[in-house]
């Protein structure tokens, strides 16, 4: 019942959200490049599955909610890489900006690594240095938000409707963080409760490098093949 | 419930960090890259078969018999015509059409034991030519349907290549013609 408290406190204070260092595919990057005009319900479906299929995205929310044991700080932590996103999608699509998808994807992989590292204090015994990690947040958050919107704009052919399918497929991004973050809050929860979460959270956090430098990785082979 | 009193020391940090790299510098030149890109640096793609499933297919080859038709259809003002054809499940059709004036076109396909008089529509508007390439959904007969709208007489050349196994042109309806409709409510053409 506890979990399901927090995902409702959750859900009513987190804005806009987004993701995406993964490709739209198939019939969705299709339908996407058909659309002439407002078409709010499958951007906000495409919002959401972005988020619940982005295990890049995931793992970073992952390592940033690992040590987080109260909720209110997850959720100023989330608000403030959702603030991030947001900010970056919504400009960088009205503003028409994009960056190489390969570039910022590298970034975002990279992101975990770092959250990874954090989580297991290589900030503070390589550097004697504590991070500031609500501005690192912030700030991945920015480029998350980036890639979104350089991928919105590599399928997004007509700028007819495009505020409205922009900020549906925005509410749809929150909507499927806030079903990611249900799993990920519910699952550590429970770990917490565990003595094991103390014994392993060293290699988890180890285990989320490996994810995020293979997620860097495999943007850098696409960099040098296809760019 | 607190984090643990002492760090962990630098050494094993470093080691956990170099050990994350080198793993997924592994799972990438061992796995990943002969799986998805075909690409096969330290051979283990090919010990493990793994090259198999980064190499696409751009080629298929079809059992069917292989056609190509022409057809010059006139039509009169308020005039239409039907022209369809019988497709297996999952083969093509290339197709090109032009007329000589406006028509009204809608392309449908019925399932093989449909109820009578069902279609799904995929296409209908108003132009004077198409072309393109049709992959039959399903088992059945797919085809066009053309209506001239224009106050003229009109030639209508229709050319198409695949592995259709007949190909009809219909004028009359069937006995007991009522109004069809598509998945979408829209009002469809009967192929007789």
């Amino acid at each position: 019942m506890a979990l399901v408290g927090v995902a409702l406190a959750l859900s009513t204070q987190f804005s806009t959200q987004v993701l995406l260092a993964h490709p739209m595919e198939g019939t969705n990057a299709g339908f996407v490049q058909s659309v002439d005009g407002p078409a709010p319900g499958p951007f906000l479906y495409l919002g959401a599955k972005h988020m619940v299929t982005g295990y890049d995205h995931l793992l970073f929310l992952v390592g940033v909610i690992f040590f987080l044991y109260r909720l209110k700080d997850v959720v100023l932590y989330v608000s403030l890489f959702t603030l991030g996103h947001s900010l970056t999608l919504l400009l960088g699509v009205l503003a028409d900006v994009s960056v190489n998808a390969y570039v910022i994807d590298t970034i975002i992989g990279l992101s975990v690594v770092y959250k990874g590292f954090e989580n297991i204090n290589g900030f503070e015994r390589l550097f004697n240095v504590k991070p500031n990690t609500r501005i690192a947040v912030l700030v991945f958050g920015l480029f998350h938000g980036l890639g979104l919107a350089t991928k919105l704009q590599e399928f997004m052919v007509s700028k007819n409707g495009l505020v409205a399918n922009i900020l549906s497929f925005n509410v749809g991004v929150e909507i499927g963080q806030i079903l990611a973050l249900l799993g990920v809050v519910a699952l550590l929860s429970y770990w917490r409760t565990r003595p094991s979460f103390l014994s392993y959270s060293f290699a988890a956090n180890t285990a989320l490098m490996v994810g995020g430098f293979l997620l860097a990785g495999i943007q850098i082979v696409d960099f040098v093949l296809f760019s | 419930m607190a984090e643990p009193a002492a760090l962990p020391t630098l050494r094993k940090i470093l080691l956990a960090t170099a050990g994350a790299l080198v793993a997924a510098a592994a799972l990438l030149f061992g796995a990943i890259l002969p799986a998805e890109y075909g690409i096969d640096p330290l051979g283990t793609g090919r010990l493990l078969g793994l090259l198999a499933l980064g190499q696409s297919q751009p080629l298929a080859t079809e059992e069917g018999e292989y056609r190509t038709d022409r057809a010059e259809l006139t039509l009169y003002p308020a005039e239409w015509v039907e022209y369809f054809y019988r497709l297996e499940q999952g083969s093509n059709m290339v197709f090109t059409w032009e007329a000589t004036g406006p028509v009204t076109y809608n392309f449908h396909a019925s399932p093989d034991g449909a109820p009578a008089g069902y279609a799904e529509s995929f296409d209908a508007q108003d132009r004077a030519n198409g072309h393109g390439t049709y992959t039959a959904p399903f088992t059945g007969i797919h085809g066009w349907y053309w209506e001239n709208v224009g106050t003229e007489k009109i030639t209508l050349t229709l050319t198409t290549s695949g592995f259709y196994t007949s190909a009809h042109e219909g004028r009359a309806r069937a006995s007991g013609y009522k109004p069809l409709t598509d998945i979408r409510g829209n009002a469809v053409p009967s192929v007789p």
